[in-house]
């Protein structure tokens, strides 16, 4: 194992840290950062229960509210959200959310509380595809509510990008395997290395069904395509995670893109060792579409960042790149390419409509009778905090057509 | 640098500046006292030193301390009673301090059990050379009743004990008040007609900090029980101010040696602006050492050009006068807060507290995110200010009220 990639990068807080924390918060009227998370965790008033010394009641609110409370506390982008209209910005730095959410999480788990109870089944049964952030959350909200919910997962273990994605520094999969568990225990029923290939035999056996199956493949640049040494992203990140960061890898890799995956592969190409980590990247730091937390860590961590820049040949082992905006050439010649310019998803092989942006045609997640979207396929942001929300809205809406309150 | 004389006369002994151990577990021997006044202390009160017959046993643990959110030591517990040395050791510490520091000054704390073993200690720790007596009157967590706390609260027991110390010493002497009381001035006329020579004040409060929820006990715990004894540190510097004050109001001349909760030169002005002219510190050096010393003295002295004084003895009780009755306060007008909508930032406390708290007053633009206030229910009681955690809410218009005595002018208003 490769300790570098399997430590949560992050240092938790302490019971007197996190008191801290929680002393700098203004404890605001009408809180910003409640008003702001997507996914209503209210870090307003779990961060008010730790100023008063009530763990466990933070760790109410945060498990009531968001039922992947320990994994959002590690992975959400919080500077665009709850950290964003932060009053205490307005003296030095916004409170450190993420964190206290996740003291609290881990709090709640090591004294194994157990805050959420399913009502007894209604009788209704509903089928969900995938096992991601959003597929998590649209079960776990109905099963709450006593539907039989069932969840179809095409790989061996479940957890979607939350496992097979985030890279072990900063998602552990034994915070995955926990949060599934809760999840289990609400009585979800999760069938693993079951992929759907088609809607019709679920829709008869199940009163609704909702597909999330996010935007599992990475994409490839047709000058790239069959070329050697050219890896796409997601599949590396995966492979990665699988062997728990014992791979091979050459000293000089070259990555394309710049969001937060690709973030996550530069990082974790650092972590494992690799001498050179040279990333293009099509948007101007202007333009910056990864968290700025993580383009932090990728800097911290060594990473060459060149931002502006669009790849137009590959002669062997040299991409030859232009920039957007000015007279600009650069020639990188790297033993490995790895590829995060965006990911698509294999919606349409169920026989949903799927538009340019790889999301799949609905009305606020309805795509007809009993069938709903959700998460990354559905409109939104594409983030686990957002999973989380367009979970719980979809659960709202099929107990609302399945009659069930 | 600043450079200022911190020098002051107390009971007719020059400190070479007023900051000083108390007598406690800071003071406890030689090497500790030495290593104090190495830093830069003026005086230490050595640990108090009892009767041979009286011997010290000791609990452990013995403290325990008040948090809040993440301050380790609000308040700080402490059950420990007096020297555990034998009283030769002691004496002979005491002899070696003063023989080895002649310029700076040694306090003996003693506290006997009897008018004898007053009279015996205070004889002893003279013939060692100690510049001044201490009479401990005042430990809240003595094993014996007639020692400490239980004896500080009855003034004629402290007249004859004082009284047996004079027999036995003709250095000044100081006798140390017990907080444990509703009134103390009793008690200190009672000490210097015995012929006590000033006050120092307080000792610790008697406290029970925190129950350990799931044994039921209080804590620390000594072998699954735990007793009441004395609190100190900042939480207690309100209660040592009024004390001292009562005090030089009933006895204008009175020298006083102050001690409760000092941690900075602020603190320490306090203290001397209330009427002491020496300053004993002990919670605040178990928590943070005695190299506080330096910031104190060289905070007062910055305080003392700011003030433009030259020596401490002009700021000694300088707000005595300012402390009055709470009926003789001039209720003829209201303060309205003044908010400053740059310095805000929408945090929204003011308006939580104004209306939970107080009078309704602060309206609350949620848009804006910014408070107002309305002056028809506002009382001007400042509760807004106090929370603000930025200082955007000040002293602003001043209006009279209906009632005000005629002929009343805003301008003679002093804020």
């Amino acid at each position: 194992m490769s300790k570098k990639y399997t430590d949560e990068y992050e240092v938790g807080y302490n019971p007197r840290l996190v008191m801290e924390e929680a002393a700098r918060c203004l404890l605001c009227h009408d809180a910003p950062c409640s008003l702001s998370c997507p996914a209503g965790t209210d870090p307003a008033k779990f961060i008010r229960s730790v100023r008063f010394r009530n763990f466990k009641g933070a760790a109410e609110t945060v498990r009531v509210n968001n039922i992947l409370g320990a994994i959002c506390a590690r992975v959400c982008p919080t500077e665009r959200y709850c950290q964003q209209g932060c009053s205490r910005s307005g003296i030095d730095k916004p409170i450190d959310i993420g964190r206290i959410q996740r003291f609290v999480t881990d709090f709640e788990d090591a004294t194994k509380m157990k805050v959420l109870e399913a009502k007894p089944s209604v009788g209704k049964k509903v089928a969900v595809v995938g096992s991601g952030p959003s597929g998590l959350s649209v079960a776990a909200n109905l099963a709450l509510s006593g539907v039989e919910v069932t969840i179809f997962e095409k790989e061996a273990r479940a957890g979607g990008y939350l496992r097979n994605g985030i890279p072990e520094y900063r998602l552990p999969n034994e915070i995955v395997d926990k949060e599934i568990a809760r999840i289990k225990k609400l009585g979800v029923k999760i069938e693993t290395s079951h992929p759907v290939e088609s809607l019709d035999s679920l829709k008869k056996e199940f009163d609704a069904v909702v597909v999330a199956v996010g935007m599992s493949k990475g994409k490839m640049l047709p000058m790239f395509d069959g070329k050697r040494n050219v890896k796409i992203a997601v599949d590396f990140l995966k492979m990665v995670k699988r062997k728990k960061g014992e791979v091979k890898l050459p000293d000089n890799i070259l990555v394309v893109g710049g969001g937060d995956v690709a973030m996550d592969v530069v990082t974790t190409l650092k972590l494992l060792g690799v001498k050179q980590v040279t990333d293009v990247v099509y948007e101007t730091f202007e333009e910056f579409k990864a968290s700025k937390k993580e383009l932090q860590g990728a800097q911290e961590q060594g990473v060459t960042i060149i931002d502006g820049y669009v790849p137009v040949s590959v002669k062997g082992k040299t991409v030859k790149f232009a920039h957007r905006n000015i007279q600009s050439e650069l020639k990188i010649k790297a033993d490995m390419i790895i590829l995060a310019v965006g990911q698509y998803t294999e919606a349409a092989m169920l026989g949903l409509e799927v538009n340019k942006k790889q999301e799949v045609v609905e009305d606020n997640y309805k795509v007809k009778d009993n069938v709903f979207v959700v998460g990354d396929i559905a409109h939104g942001e594409k983030t686990v905090v957002y999973g989380v929300r367009s979970g719980k809205e979809v659960a709202a809406l099929v107990k609302k057509s399945l009659g069930v309150k | 640098m600043v450079k200022k004389d911190l020098s002051i006369k107390f009971l007719g002994v020059n400190f070479p500046n007023p900051f000083c151990l108390s007598s406690s577990p800071v003071g406890n021997d030689y090497d500790m006292c030495k290593k104090a006044y190495d830093v830069g202390w003026g005086g230490v009160v050595f640990k108090t030193i009892g009767p041979k017959s009286y011997v010290i046993n000791e609990v452990s643990p013995r403290f325990d301390a008040v948090t809040k959110e993440a301050e380790p030591f609000v308040g700080f517990k402490n059950m420990e009673q007096i020297a555990e040395h034998s009283l030769e050791e002691n004496l002979r510490d005491l002899a070696r301090l003063k023989k080895e520091y002649p310029n700076q000054v040694l306090i003996a704390s003693i506290m006997g059990n009897s008018e004898e073993t007053w009279e015996d200690l205070a004889r002893k720790v003279t013939e060692a050379g100690a510049d001044m007596i201490e009479m401990n009157l005042s430990c809240p967590q003595m094993t014996s009743h007639a020692m400490g706390s239980d004896v500080g609260t009855n003034p004629e027991l402290c007249k004859k004990y004082c009284q047996a110390v004079k027999r036995g010493s003709k250095l000044p002497m100081m006798a140390k008040m017990t907080p444990n009381i509703t009134d103390m001035v009793p008690v200190a006329k009672a000490c210097l007609e015995g012929g006590a020579d000033g006050i120092a004040a307080i000792n610790t409060i008697k406290s029970i900090c925190n129950i350990d929820l799931d044994k039921k006990i209080g804590l620390p715990i000594v072998n699954g029980k735990s007793s009441i004894s004395g609190y100190s540190g900042k939480a207690v510097k309100p209660v040592a101010l009024r004390f001292i004050q009562q005090m030089r109001v009933a006895m204008p001349k009175l020298e006083i040696s102050g001690i409760g909760g000092i941690e900075t030169w602020e603190d320490a002005a306090e203290f001397i602006l209330v009427g002491a002219r020496t300053l004993q510190v002990t919670t605040a050096i178990m928590q943070y050492g005695y190299r506080i010393v330096e910031d104190m003295k060289n905070g007062l002295m910055h305080y003392m050009e700011e003030q433009h004084v030259n020596h401490l003895e002009e700021l000694v009780g300088k707000a005595n006068k300012n402390i009055i009755p709470a009926e003789e306060l001039d209720r003829d007008y209201i303060v309205y807060p003044s908010i400053d909508d740059n310095k805000c930032v929408g945090c929204g406390r003011c308006y939580i507290s104004c209306y939970d708290g107080a009078h309704q007053a602060m309206e609350w633009n949620e848009e804006k995110r910014r408070p107002t206030c309305n002056h028809d229910k506002c009382v001007g009681c400042h509760l807004c200010a106090l929370v603000c955690p930025v200082g955007a809410i000040s002293k602003g218009e001043i209006v009279l009220k209906k009632t005000a005595k005629p002929g009343r002018n805003i301008k003679d208003i002093r804020l």
